[in-house]
């Protein structure tokens, strides 16, 4: 299956990623799911930035939160509302939110 | 003639739900509530930001931009025109790598004298043991 997973809390729902298996799995993080993206904590990048998926962060969210694309974590890409839709219509089956 | 000591601790992340702001706008309000005491009777707020609610001050926060909203970074620096103490976690500072260039620590844009505090969590619990009311969220 192929599935996209929007997140949007920062210290809820990692345990669930952590038990999440598809042939194609994108991670969209939205709301305060951004900070897995933006934030580190002890100079370390969030734990589920490990996890092989795609990554995705809402640049809307982000830079109301106060950060940049540049400070984003490599492995995450920023996107914009409409990317999130084309990515929901075109590259995923299945989405579910955390 | 009493001070009644109120200490807001703000441990949430902004936006997702009202709990930090609503900690903010009732720190910035509340002393208005002086007007329902006896004369002389003063109240004396301390806001203190945590955990997750260092990110609460962090600068150039777009919330207007992109929600139509007011942002946490607005309501931060509302407090710094108040004669309100503002204290911001060390700790917690460092743990996610940030500083003082990343933060609101003034109002001098806004004409406003006071400066945040950034303070080691002791002082913190400090402020929350000194305190007559404590709002933690």
């Amino acid at each position: 299956m192929k599935l996209a997973v929007l997140m949007s809390d920062y210290r809820t729902g990692s345990d669930i990623i952590d038990r999440l298996s598809a042939e194609k799995l994108g991670i969209i993080l939205v709301g305060n799911g951004v900070y897995h993206a933006a934030a580190k904590e002890d100079g370390k990048a969030c734990a589920i930035l490990d996890k092989k998926a795609e990554f995705f962060a809402l640049t809307e969210d982000f830079e109301s939160r106060g950060f940049t694309a540049d400070k984003l974590d490599s492995r995450v890409k920023a996107v914009n509302y409409s990317d999130v839709v084309d990515l929901i219509f075109n590259d995923y089956e299945k989405v579910i939110w955390l | 003639m009493a001070t009644r000591k109120l200490a807001f601790v703000v441990r949430s992340l902004p936006y997702k739900t009202e709990a930090s702001r609503l900690a903010l706008t009732h720190a910035i309000s509340s002393q208005t509530v002086e007007i329902y005491l006896n004369d002389g009777d003063l109240v004396e707020a301390s806001i203190s930001y945590v955990g997750d609610g260092v990110f609460n001050v962090m600068k150039n926060q777009q919330a207007g931009k992109h929600y139509g909203i007011t942002t946490n970074e607005g309501h931060a620096k509302n407090t710094l025109l108040l004669d309100l103490k503002v204290l911001i976690c060390k700790e917690d500072l460092d743990k996610f790598g940030l500083t003082e260039e990343n933060l609101v620590m003034d109002a001098d844009d806004l004409g406003g004298d006071m400066k945040a505090n950034i303070v080691s969590y002791s002082e913190i619990q400090k402020e929350m043991e000194t305190a007559d009311h404590l709002l933690f969220c």
